[in-house]
């Protein structure tokens, strides 16, 4: 799971070009949008579309992904469970 | 109080291949030898939050910042009009999102890339920026866009429909794009000039401030005309301005190295101003769709300054000029689109 979270942050990263911002300098647990990485709902599209290009994830429900980008965590916990690559 | 022809360049501002949003390439101008340069970027960390700076391409940061800094340097921080002219918008972007679209198979776009891939992103975004509600738009016209959008300002300063504009002047150039020029053989042959990137942004008024770099006196344009009509537009924006040739005291044109382009504009200055000192901009800051901007930005500098350095003259032989009249700027984008400018000092 470790690896996993690393790797997702690294993803993050580098998808929404979050420049200045490093691995470490990411919670694992902080909220990704309104505080912590103070991201928005044009940043909530590029995760959808990371999370099936990266993880064979197809969110159906975009209702789907308020639960699940609660957090950097969260996310790595629901790909564990579902990623089909 | 101002007269209908009463229209000023406050400021303007440029990133290019130049040193960015400064004039030192008046003396001291970098020479590019390369068929191919990018432009100068300074470092946005010191102008743009992370979190603004992180969803711009290279053309925005570039437009917002020019914006930003003509507007602070005028005071007008909310133009009547936000105009702007780019031959290929927002390239960069474009080609990205383009070659997204082929490798993914038209799926799993990324939105980003996508919103920023439109030419009118540019204007948008600077309004949205300066939280401008006032006219905004977008003129795509190859290389007649600077004009155009000049030329839409001009109209409506003059008819004081607006007090303000800030007029731009934006391109990129990828490596891709200029491989695809370079195939057509209208770029990239040797001693035939430069490729290079745009950036500038100039803010109009219908009223003279101080510092104001000069006075626009018209813009006129014509599509394809022969040599008659071509003179007699020169005509019009004389005589609308109250002038004649006499008074203009050189001929800024967008000779670039290329030689079909530089034969038409021997040619032109040849029949309608075979006496007339000849300047040039695109050596220094290379061609582009929207280059033309750079030239009368750099006319603009020398009223301002009331010199024109001996690099921009044509003929290499005449030295420095002290005391500058009137400037025509003169170009034509592929022999179809022929524009005039009359720029004078402010005083005048």
């Amino acid at each position: 799971m470790e690896e996993l979270i690393l790797q997702l942050k690294q993803e993050i990263i580098r998808v929404l070009n979050l420049e200045d911002v490093t691995p470490a300098g990411i919670a694992d647990s902080a909220p990704l949008f309104g505080e912590g990485l103070g991201l928005d709902s044009i940043d909530a599209l590029e995760l959808i579309v990371l999370m099936e290009k990266r993880y064979g994830i197809k969110l159906k429900d975009p209702a789907q992904g308020r639960e699940i980008f609660t957090s950097i965590r969260v996310m790595a916990e629901y790909i564990h469970a579902n990623r089909t690559k | 109080m101002s007269t209908t022809n009463d229209i000023y360049i406050l400021a303007a501002k440029q990133i290019s291949v130049q040193p960015p949003l400064t004039d030192e390439w008046l003396d001291d101008p970098l020479r590019y030898a390369a068929p191919y340069a990018r432009a100068i970027d300074p470092d946005y960390r010191q102008h743009f939050a992370p979190n603004v700076a992180r969803r711009l391409g290279k053309i925005l940061k570039r437009a917002l910042l020019t914006s930003r800094q003509v507007a602070a340097a005028t005071g007008v921080t909310n133009p009547d009009a936000i105009i702007t002219g780019t031959g290929l918008g927002c390239i960069e972007n474009t080609e990205i999102f383009l070659n997204a679209l082929v490798r993914e198979g038209e799926e799993l776009l990324t939105p980003t890339y996508f919103m920023q891939s439109t030419h009118n992103t540019i204007s948008s975004l600077i309004a949205i920026d300066a939280g401008c509600r006032g006219y905004n738009s977008t003129y795509v016209h190859k290389g007649a866009s600077f004009e155009c959008a000049l030329a839409d300002a001009f109209a409506q300063l003059e008819s004081r429909r607006i007090q303000t504009a800030l007029v731009g002047a934006h391109d990129e150039m990828t490596p891709g794009y200029f491989t695809l020029l370079t195939r057509t053989g209208y770029l990239g042959r040797a001693a035939a000039g430069f490729s290079g990137e745009v950036a500038l942004s100039m803010m109009l008024a219908a009223a003279r401030r101080e510092n104001a770099l000069c006075r626009l006196r018209g813009v006129e344009m014509t599509y394809r005309p022969d040599s008659n009509a071509l003179r007699q537009a020169l005509l019009r924006l004389l005589q609308r301005a109250q002038c004649t040739l006499n008074d203009v005291d050189a001929v800024m044109t967008g000779v670039s190295g290329q030689q079909v382009n530089d034969q038409l504009y021997a040619s032109v200055c040849t029949a309608l101003f075979p006496r007339k000192p000849l300047l040039r901009y695109k050596h220094l800051f290379g061609e582009a769709y929207t280059a033309s901007g750079l030239g009368v930005y750099a006319a603009a500098v020398c009223l301002s300054r009331q010199r024109i350095p001996a690099h921009l003259f044509a003929e290499h032989r005449r030295g420095e000029q002290r005391g500058v009249g009137h400037i025509l700027f003169y170009s034509h984008a592929e022999g179809k689109n022929h524009s005039f400018i009359l720029l004078s000092p402010c005083g005048k």
